[in-house]
């Protein structure tokens, strides 16, 4: 008699058992970090080349450049971006030195998945300069 | 009796195992449910999305460099530079495309337009017909090697600059000529607008530039199109007007006419 009960007691236990790992892996593969969504950051992504494409397309971003008129270039950014996306640009010479003063952003970027857009730039100057454009921009919303 | 106690023997040794299967199946469950995430988030990053963007948006940015690269070496060619600042100029951009991809290998080649009136990818002609342009042919070819496809795009880049000028002129009195000149510039055959317009004069082989003195006038319509008025001394019916435009792009181009008495 006590040895059924305790064959009852070892079922109840291998039953908790195969219960916890089916549990355990439940919880593990809910925890499991999600996959970025790659549509919401290829769109960001095309959003700022075709940004910079446009602003380069009259030699207006190398001009800027030129000039290292920083405060334009973020208004210019502000204004053909949409709302919510916060942007980084940073601006650098052949050397990969530096070439901004300031800081050419409209807020810092917040957002969960950052992405970042590698753009060169030609001058139209009469001795070409050439640079390369890095924005970082993300969803604020 | 023997074959009963067996049976009875055989369905304890089940009844035994039913828990070890029972954890087992738990165990294949686990697994299964484990290898599923890991499936869905390896096919979810495997996208190739993103680099065909990339690279789409690269060939363009290299087509449109391309063209700047070939606007800013006019301009230093057709304000008194050296022809072989194309070249340069051009030598030092393939270099720099060729190191700036960063999903694969990018080649960039291109070649100066020999045929004639271009030579070395160069033409600049500033006629006395009233025809004056400066232009820049170049033919490129792009190759872009990524992670996941080959892409090869073949371009030319053709700016040119044009000016036309015409001119009329009549007596005042036995010196004194009142001169009109028309003045329409282009780019890439298309009206455009000037940055700077110099409208000059010969008299007895020497050049001269008209100021208030002269009761100079030029007027802008808006569209590519000028009109200039003087007042000028001349010897003999003989006027020969030049005109010199700077378009917004820095590229010099200059025309010159024999005004016609009317």
């Amino acid at each position: 008699m006590k040895v059924f009960d305790q064959k009852g007691q070892i079922r109840i236990i291998e039953s908790f058992l195969a219960i916890a790992v089916v549990f355990s892996a439940m919880l593990v593969s809910f925890t499991f970090p999600t996959s970025p969504d790659f549509s919401k950051q290829s769109s960001l992504s095309n959003l700022g080349t075709q940004v910079l494409t446009e602003l380069d397309n009259d030699g207006t971003l190398g001009s800027l450049i030129l000039r290292q008129n920083w405060t334009s270039l973020t208004t210019a950014l502000d204004i053909l971006l949409p709302m919510g996306v916060s942007f980084n640009l940073t601006v650098f010479d052949q050397a990969w030195k530096t070439v901004n003063s300031a800081i050419i952003q409209n807020s810092n970027l917040l957002g969960p998945e950052v992405i970042s857009i590698q753009y060169v730039c030609a001058t139209r100057s009469q001795t070409v300069e050439l640079f390369v454009v890095r924005l970082q921009l993300a969803w604020t919303g | 009796m023997d074959r009963i106690r067996g049976d009875a023997g055989e369905k304890m040794r089940q009844k035994k195992n039913s828990g070890q299967i029972l954890l087992i199946a738990a165990f294949i469950m686990a697994s299964l449910l484990l290898s599923a995430q890991l499936y869905i988030l390896e096919v979810g990053r495997s996208s190739g999305e993103a680099e065909t963007d990339s690279l789409d948006g690269f060939m363009l940015n290299v087509k449109q460099g391309s063209t700047h690269v070939v606007v800013g070496s006019l301009a230093n060619i057709s304000n008194g530079g050296s022809d072989s600042i194309l070249d340069l100029n051009l030598q030092e951009w393939k270099s720099f495309i060729g190191t700036q991809y960063l999903y694969g290998k990018s080649v960039l080649n291109y070649t100066l337009h020999e045929s004639a009136p271009y030579s070395s990818g160069i033409w600049l002609y500033w006629g006395a017909s009233g025809i004056g342009a400066s232009s820049v042919y170049a033919n490129f070819t792009h190759e872009v090697s990524g992670l996941r496809e080959e892409i090869e795009q073949s371009y030319f880049t053709n700016i040119t600059t044009s000016l036309m000028i015409s001119s009329t002129n009549h007596m005042l009195n036995e010196t004194a000529r009142e001169v009109n000149v028309s003045i329409h510039v282009l780019n890439e055959a298309v009206p455009a607008l000037a940055k700077q317009v110099t409208v000059y004069y010969r008299v007895s082989n020497s050049s001269f530039i008209p100021n208030e003195s002269n009761d100079f006038r030029l007027q802008s319509y808006g569209n590519g199109t000028y009109s200039a008025s003087f007042i000028a001394a001349f010897p003999t019916a003989n006027v020969e007007v030049s005109t010199h435009v700077i378009d917004l792009r820095g590229i010099s181009v200059l025309a010159n006419v024999t005004s016609i008495e009317v």
